[in-house]
C-alpha cells in the first residue's frame, strides 16, 4: 500500500479522534472567539474615549455678560454650555467639575474698549483626567480670541497674517490607513496564536497522549512507514490550527467591522482581499508550528511533561509579534523567508495599503513548509528509536500469583524519568538472582539514551 | 514459522538478551516462561522488528525481520505488553483502523471485524467508546485489532492478564483455533496451568539466555519435579532467592 494511502487513513483517524476531544473542540473555539471579543472591547473603549474628548460639557459663570461669546461656543461641535455652581473653585477642588469658565462682569466693556476682556479657567493641572477637558477649553477661549483679534484687524485695514508670524502646521505623515495598521498589528498576533493553538491539543495528544496510554507501540506494529504515521498526524494537527486561524479571522473581522472607526477619524477599510492575503501567510503557519509542537512532544513520555514543553515553546512565535508592535516591521519584505518574523512583516504591509508582491507570499510559504517538512523527517526518525517504546506505560508487569520473584519487587528507579546514570536499586535487589533487577536496570539504562537515533 | 538464532541485545551496560534461540512451527503453540526482566518482553519486541538485536537473526517465514520489519509486520499479528487504546474510539473503530493501516477496506473489512467481535464476545459493545472498558475487555479490544489482517504468526504477551474466567477460556479457544488453523503462535504468560493446558513446547528464559526449550513433560522429567511449576523454578534458577 502507498504511504499516501496510508498517511490518509492515519489523518482521517485521527482528525475523527480530534473532533470527538472536547479539549481540542474548547481550545479552538475559545482562543479564536476570545481574541477578537477582546479586541473589539479594547477598540470600542479607545473610540468611545476619543469621543468624549471632542465632547465637552462647559460651566459657565457669568454668561450673560458675553452672550456673543457664547452664541459662538454653542455653535461649536460637541460643546454645551451648563450653569456653574455657586463656588467654581471648590467645586473644581472637590472633582465635582474638571474646569470651568468664569466671565468677568467688565467683559462687554472691555471688548467694545478693544482691552483684553478677562476670563477665569479654573482647573487643577495636577489632574490627568481633566487635562483634555482643559485643553479643549483653552482652546475653545484661544480660538475666539484669534478669530476676534482678526476681524478687529481687518476692520482696521490691516491683514491679519501680520499679527501672525510664525504658523504651527501639524502635518500627519502616516496615512489613517497606517495609523490602523498599527492597531491592526495585533490582528497577525491573534491569527499566529490561533494558529498555535488550534492544533496543539491534537498534535500533543497524537505524540505524547499516545505514548502515555501505550498506544504507541502497537500502533508502530502496523506495516507502516513511521513517515506515513508523522504526516498523518501532522497533517490532522494542522487541519485543526487552520479550522482554528479561519475561525478567529473570520469573527475578528466581524467584530472590527461594528466597531465605532469613524469616532476615532479613521475608517475601517480592510478589503476581503487584504484577509485572504492574511490567511495566505498565516495558514501555512498553522503547518510550520503544528510541526514544532509534535516535534517536541514527541520527546515526552507524558501529555503533562509535553505541555510543559509547549509553554516554554508559547512564547517563540507570539515574540515577533510583540516586538512589530514596538518597533514596526513594515516595508522590509525581505523579511519573508524567515518564519513567523516573515509573517509578521509581510502582513504588517498588507495592512498598511502596501500588499507586498506575490513572490514574497511564495517565499514567505515555501520557507515555512520547508521547515515543517524538515520537521517531519526528524519526527519520523525519533519515531524510529527504541526509546521511543521503551518508556511507555505498561511499565513492570504485575508478577503472577504466588511466584517467588514476587518477594522481590523492584523499586521503580528515580533515574527512569531524570538523568541519574546508576539505577537505583533497593536493597532486595541485592540478592544474586534478583530478576526484577534486570527490569530496573534495563528500563533506565534505556532513558539515558533519549536523543539517541536508532539505526 | 518463526526461527530465532543467538539473539543479543544489550542496553548501555546492561545484557537484556544473551542467547536465545528457538523456533516455534507452523500449526504449534509455543509458551515462553520467564521472571520479570529475563529478557522477554525484549526478544518480543525484537520479534516484532521495534527493536535490532546487537547480534542474531530473526526470520519469520523466512524473511529477515532485521532487513524487511515492515515486510513482516504485514503477516505478523502482535498482542504487546502496552496495550493502549484510543478512548473516544469504539471496539469497531479499533479493529477497523488496524484493518485499513494492513489493508483491507469495505465489505471485506467489516466481516472480518464482525467475525472478531463476535469470536470475543465483544458486540454488545462494539460501538461504545472504549473510555470506561474493564482491563479484560481492553485486552479483548487490543486482541481483535491484533488479529484484524488474520496473520500467519501470532505473538501474544501475557494474553490472558486481567480476563475473567469466560475470556479466558475463550482466549485458549482462539489460540487453539489459531493452531487448528496452521498459524504459529507464541504467547508468553505467568500462569502455569495456561501453559500446561495450550503448549505444545516451552521455552523458559532467564537471565537472557534459554534455559530449557521442550514440552511440558520432557521438562518435568528433565528436572525430576512432578509440577510444572516446580520444574519452572527449578530451570529459571530462582530456588536459591526461594531458599533465602
Amino acid at each position: 500500500m502507498s504511504t499516501l494511502r496510508l498517511m490518509w487513513i492515519v489523518f482521517r483517524k485521527e482528525l475523527a479522534d480530534g473532533m470527538r476531544d472536547r479539549r481540542s473542540i474548547l481550545s479552538v473555539v475559545v482562543v479564536a472567539s476570545l481574541s477578537p471579543v477582546l479586541l473589539g472591547g479594547m477598540f470600542t473603549v479607545m473610540a468611545s474615549r476619543g469621543k468624549n474628548a471632542n465632547e465637552i460639557k462647559l460651566p459657565v459663570a457669568g454668561a450673560e455678560y458675553a452672550p456673543a461669546f457664547i452664541d459662538w461656543l454653542k455653535q461649536q461641535t460637541g460643546v454645551e454650555i451648563v450653569p456653574a455652581p455657586a463656588d467654581p473653585e471648590q467645586a473644581v477642588r472637590d472633582r465635582k467639575e474638571d474646569v470651568v469658565l468664569i466671565i468677568e462682569k467688565d467683559f462687554s466693556k472691555d471688548m467694545a474698549r478693544a482691552v483684553p476682556a478677562p476670563v477665569k479657567l479654573v482647573s487643577d493641572s495636577t489632574r490627568d483626567s481633566a487635562r483634555q477637558t482643559v485643553t479643549r477649553a483653552r482652546t475653545l477661549v484661544t480660538t475666539y480670541s484669534s478669530q476676534l483679534a482678526a476681524l478687529r484687524l481687518i476692520a482696521r485695514g490691516v491683514a491679519p497674517s501680520i499679527a501672525l508670524p510664525v504658523r504651527v502646521e501639524d502635518v500627519e505623515v502616516s496615512s489613517a490607513q497606517e495609523r490602523l495598521a498599527t492597531l491592526l498589528n495585533i490582528l497577525p498576533l491573534l491569527l499566529v496564536l490561533a494558529a498555535l493553538t488550534g492544533g496543539m491539543q491534537i498534535a500533543i495528544d497524537t505524540t505524547a497522549g499516545e505514548r502515555e496510554r501505550g498506544s504507541l507501540e502497537p500502533l508502530l506494529l502496523n506495516p507502516v512507514p513511521r513517515v506515513a504515521l508523522a504526516a498523518g498526524k501532522w497533517l490532522a494537527a494542522s487541519a485543526f490550527g487552520c479550522v482554528s486561524v479561519v475561525f478567529s479571522m473570520l469573527l475578528t473581522v466581524n467584530v472590527m467591522r461594528r466597531v465605532p472607526w469613524h469616532d476615532m477619524g479613521i475608517r475601517f477599510r480592510v478589503s476581503d482581499g487584504d484577509l485572504m492575503s492574511l490567511l495566505a501567510l498565516v495558514l501555512p503557519l498553522a503547518l510550520l508550528l503544528s510541526a514544532v509542537v509534535m516535534f517536541v512532544s514527541t520527546f515526552a513520555r507524558s501529555f503533562k511533561e509535553a505541555q510543559g514543553y509547549i509553554g516554554m515553546l508559547i512564547l517563540l512565535p507570539m515574540l515577533p509579534g510583540v516586538i512589530s508592535t514596538l518597533y514596526p516591521l513594515s516595508n522590509r519584505p525581505w523579511l519573508a523567508p524567515i518564519p513567523i518574523v516573515g509573517q509578521y512583516a509581510l502582513s504588517a504591509d498588507v495592512l498598511g495599503g502596501k500588499p507586498p508582491a506575490v513572490a514574497f507570499y511564495v517565499l514567505a510559504g515555501v520557507s515555512v513548509l520547508a521547515c515543517a517538512l524538515l520537521l517531519l523527517a526528524l519526527i519520523s526518525r525519533l519515531l524510529k528509536r527504541e526509546a521511543i517504546i521503551s518508556d511507555a506505560s505498561g511499565g513492570i508487569k504485575p508478577p503472577g500469583p504466588g511466584l517467588p520473584w514476587m518477594a522481590c519487587r523492584p523499586r521503580r528507579p528515580s533515574s527512569s524519568r531524570s538523568m541519574s546514570a546508576v539505577p537505583v536499586c533497593g536493597p532486595c535487589c541485592l540478592t544474586p538472582r534478583g530478576g526484577s533487577r534486570m527490569d530496573s536496570a534495563s528500563r533506565s539504562a534505556i532513558s539515558l539514551r533519549p536523543l539517541q537515533m536508532a539505526a | 514459522m518463526i526461527e530465532i538464532r543467538g539473539l543479543r541485545k544489550k542496553f548501555g551496560a546492561v545484557e537484556a538478551v544473551r542467547d536465545v534461540s528457538f523456533s516455534v512451527a507452523d500449526g504449534t503453540v509455543v509458551g515462553l516462561l520467564g521472571p520479570n526482566g529475563a529478557g522477554k518482553t525484549t526478544t518480543l519486541r525484537m520479534l516484532s522488528g521495534l527493536m535490532s538485536p546487537d547480534a542474531g537473526a530473526i526470520l519469520v517465514d523466512n524473511a529477515d525481520v532485521v532487513a524487511d520489519p515492515i515486510g513482516v509486520q504485514a503477516h505478523m499479528g502482535l498482542l504487546p505488553d502496552s496495550r493502549g487504546l484510543y478512548p473516544r474510539l469504539t471496539p469497531l473503530e479499533h479493529i477497523e483502523y488496524f484493518g485499513r493501516l494492513h489493508g483491507l477496506d469495505g465489505p471485506a473489512l467489516r466481516a472480518r471485524a464482525k467475525v472478531l467481535l463476535t469470536l470475543l464476545g465483544l458486540n454488545d459493545l462494539a460501538d461504545r467508546r472504549v473510555s470506561g472498558f474493564s482491563q479484560g475487555e481492553r485486552t479483548k479490544v487490543a486482541l481483535a485489532r491484533a488479529l484484524v489482517h488474520q496473520p500467519r504468526n501470532v505473538i501474544l504477551d501475557e494474553p490472558t492478564n486481567g480476563l475473567d474466567v469466560m475470556s479466558t477460556r475463550a482466549m485458549r479457544d482462539l489460540i487453539r483455533g489459531l493452531r487448528r488453523d496452521g498459524c504459529c503462535v507464541l504467547f508468553s504468560s505467568h500462569i502455569m496451568q495456561e501453559v500446561s493446558a495450550l503448549c505444545d513446547r516451552i521455552v523458559v528464559i532467564a537471565q537472557g539466555k534459554v534455559a530449557a526449550d521442550g514440552t511440558p513433560d520432557e521438562l518435568r522429567s528433565l528436572t525430576g519435579r512432578e509440577n510444572l511449576e516446580d520444574a519452572f523454578v527449578a530451570l529459571s534458577g530462582l530456588e536459591a532467592e526461594e531458599v533465602s
